[in-house]
């Protein structure tokens, strides 16, 4: 193959190797870009917040909430509603607590994350306060008790009459002792 | 491929080496793209051995051989190793063999990255199926490895992201190999927009290939660092989002079906004009139609994440772009049938999986468009119906055209003619057990059964025995087909340079078997379109 042929190969080559490693960075782009994203669009904000809606205080319509709690196989937490069912009205101020145990004998960072059933229920649950809001550290064999604070948003639609609200605990890596 | 039938000699010709060193040392394309084509056959034929064993389990209800565990090791790495070590490789060693004689160029632009392109892969499938032995077994998480599954699992993880990490780089320098050649070593005439439809689709599939597999390279450094250095991408306790991998993994997941789709669809538009004796009808729309697939590719990723929660918007955005595909597709699909239309067909080994793949591969298309739209796929998601769609265009698509491929260039390739009993026997059986497998795999999954799942619940249990039936069946036929290859490939009839009366492109220009080294001086070439060759002058081999 001439020379001048194989040089002009390189430089083509050098260009694809250089959109190869564009995309790489690219991949890694992708988080900040989904993060950005996602606060735009109000999209996946669990550890927020909510402003309480527009006519609470005026009681509406009677719904059944049951409070559930789940443990990832192999992590040591003990997490405990202290009401596990409860009567309430949409637009109610409601307060239920929880009770999380760090069972293990090491400091722990915990991060509670909300799940709803029926999940079309989410976005109606207000929560004004919440453990889940931010990483909560525990000594060993410590037990904290633990408020959620929340109204349902009287523009719920009339055909979600039970609603489940649940939390994952997950341990925060690298955060606690060894 | 043993005799050498042109003795013109150039000063810097150099003969064969012989030995096991032609192998390890290969700069040839041929030499390579022969690798390149035993290697994914023997990794077929592992990942077909994973799927046998998957089928024997899901034989019956209940577990008969297998823990869950390795249950789940299997349908992972079947993927994975079919994926990324059949089908990926295999059309690379097509496109290595064909390429440089489609196009007159003498042989891949830089010969020594196509020897360290090739010889990548046999270390990552090692990885990949040393995997089993260690402590945890191999990755289990689905060919998909989705976080949080693969953020946890045992070292079998760390090996599998290792071996993808290989073969991305493998399969990138082989793009850029392929890139460099149909750009820069086309013989003079061979314009773009005359140059066969095999080396449009390749060329497209490789930029593909370019553009995705370091998104995918990315996606697995994430997991690599969230298992062991503390970082959060994909830990929700940490800040980080199990959906982001899904989103990160898609973008390259989807165009990766087309990476194992359009270079099928480039050996389909080679075979069909060929024997029904007619120029590929539409040939100016079959590029723009590969362009605008290879493009789109990069805008339906998430109607692979209908089921995780996604704005309605999005949804109807990514479901409306999905839809727009089978246009594109649908273009192709025609001009095949119009090609056909009035030819005076014959109906060889190559031209019956043709013809296969273009009948099963289209009922592949839609159940995929049934699976796009959003409301049907939330019941559909992550069912059966999902492996009989994608088994429809991989087995029956990219697989078909596999067999059609070595079937129609054997005869250039190693100057024999396969036998052609056999392989009608090895079509025949392989289209009907391929139905008898995947078929009622539709069945099952409208009616509930989740895939990746060792144990069903009983009233599954007759269309799986049908499948796992039908599947030991078809694995039983690929036998032939090797059998069939070794046969001929010693004894078979002396093919002549033109075996087959409709072939035109530049290959069947050129002695049988192709000169070790071909177009050594580039040929003038005049060509018409499909790179159907009306002239050529020149062109030296040795």
């Amino acid at each position: 193959m001439e020379s001048s042929q194989h040089s002009v190969n390189l430089v083509l080559l050098k260009k694809l190797a250089i959109i190869a490693l564009v995309m790489f960075g690219f991949a890694w782009a992708l988080v900040p870009m989904y993060r950005v994203i996602c606060e735009a669009t109000g999209l996946n904000q669990i550890a927020v917040a909510d402003a309480a809606p527009m006519q609470a205080g005026a009681a509406g319509a009677q719904i059944e909430m049951t409070f559930d709690s789940m443990v990832q196989a192999g992590l040591p937490w003990r997490v405990r509603p202290l009401t596990s069912h409860l009567k309430v009205k949409t637009g109610e101020f409601i307060r239920v607590d929880y009770e999380i145990t760090n069972a293990s004998d090491r400091r722990m960072v915990g991060q509670a994350v909300p799940r709803y059933l029926p999940a079309a229920a989410g976005e109606y649950v207000k929560k004004l306060d919440c453990f889940c809001f931010k990483q909560q550290s525990f000594e060993p064999g410590q037990t904290k008790r633990f408020p959620v604070v929340f109204v349902v948003d009287p523009k719920m639609p009339r055909d979600i009459s039970t609603i489940t609200l649940a939390y994952s605990i997950f341990e925060v890596p690298g955060q606690g002792g060894l | 491929m043993a005799t050498v039938t042109d003795t013109q000699h150039a000063p810097h010709s150099h003969g064969k080496p012989s030995g096991l060193s032609r192998w390890l040392t290969a700069t040839n394309h041929k030499d390579i793209g022969t690798l390149y084509l035993w290697f994914s056959f023997a990794m077929f034929l592992s990942g077909g051995v994973m799927a046998l064993c998957i089928r024997a389990e899901l034989f019956h209800p209940g577990l008969q051989f297998f823990q869950p565990e390795l249950f789940n090791q299997f349908t992972t790495l079947h993927g994975l190793i079919m994926v990324f070590g059949a089908i990926m490789p295999a059309f690379t060693g097509l496109a290595n063999w064909l390429l440089p004689l489609m196009i007159g160029a003498p042989d891949m632009a830089f010969a020594r990255m196509n020897n360290w392109s090739f010889w990548l892969l046999p270390p990552a499938a090692l990885l990949l199926l040393a995997s089993f032995a260690v402590p945890g077994g191999a990755a289990a998480a689905g060919w998909t490895l989705y976080a949080p599954l693969s953020t946890q699992m045992g070292m079998g993880m760390d090996m599998t992201i290792f071996a993808i990490h290989i073969m991305g780089i493998s399969s990138i320098m082989g793009s850029i190999n392929i890139i460099v050649t149909i750009l820069n070593l086309r013989a003079p005439g061979m314009t773009l927009m005359k140059m066969p439809m095999f080396a449009w689709a390749t060329l497209i599939t490789a930029y593909l290939i370019i553009a995705v597999m370091p998104v995918l390279a990315g996606a697995v450094t994430m997991v690599l660092t969230d298992r062991h250095f503390g970082t959060h991408f994909f830990n929700a306790a940490g800040g980080g989002d199990p959906i982001l991998y899904q989103h990160v993994f898609w973008f390259f997941g989807h165009p990766e079906v087309y990476i194992m789709a359009l270079p099928a669809f480039g050996i389909i538009s080679h075979v069909i004009p060929t024997f029904a004796r007619k120029p590929l009808f539409g040939y100016t729309s079959m590029v723009y139609a590969t362009s605008s697939i290879g493009i789109l590719s990069f805008m339906v990723w998430a109607h692979h994440m209908f089921a995780t929660g996604m704005p309605a918007t999005a949804q109807l955005f990514f479901m409306y772009a999905t839809m727009l595909i089978a246009v594109p597709t649908g273009v192709k699909v025609f001009n095949w049938i119009a090609t056909m239309w009035e030819g005076s067909m014959t109906f060889e080994t190559p031209m019956l999986f043709a013809i296969g793949f273009i009948m099963l591969f289209t009922i592949g298309g839609l159940s995929g468009v049934t699976l796009s739209v959003a409301a049907v796929d939330i019941a559909l998601h992550a069912s059966y119906y999902v492996v009989a769609h994608f088994h429809y265009v991989l087995v029956a698509g990219a697989l078909f055209s596999l067999f059609a491929a070595i079937y129609y260039w054997f005869p250039k390739m190693t100057g024999k003619m396969y036998n052609e009993r056999l392989g009608k026997v090895h079509f025949w059986w392989s289209l009907i057990w391929f139905n008898v497998t995947f078929f009622p795999m539709h069945f099952l999954g409208l009616a509930g059964m989740p895939r990746r799942i060792p144990d069903y619940a009983l009233q599954f249990t007759t269309f799986n025995e049908i499948a796992s039936v039908g599947a030991f069946f078809f694995g039983l036929g690929q036998l032939i087909f090797l059998y069939n290859m070794l046969v001929s490939i010693r004894r078979g009839e002396p093919a002549p340079q033109k075996p087959w009366e409709g072939a035109d492109t530049l290959e069947w220009q050129i002695p049988t078997p192709a000169p070790y080294h071909s177009f050594a001086e580039a040929p003038e070439l005049e060509v018409a379109e499909n790179g159907a060759i009306r002239a050529m002058k020149g062109g030296k081999h040795h």
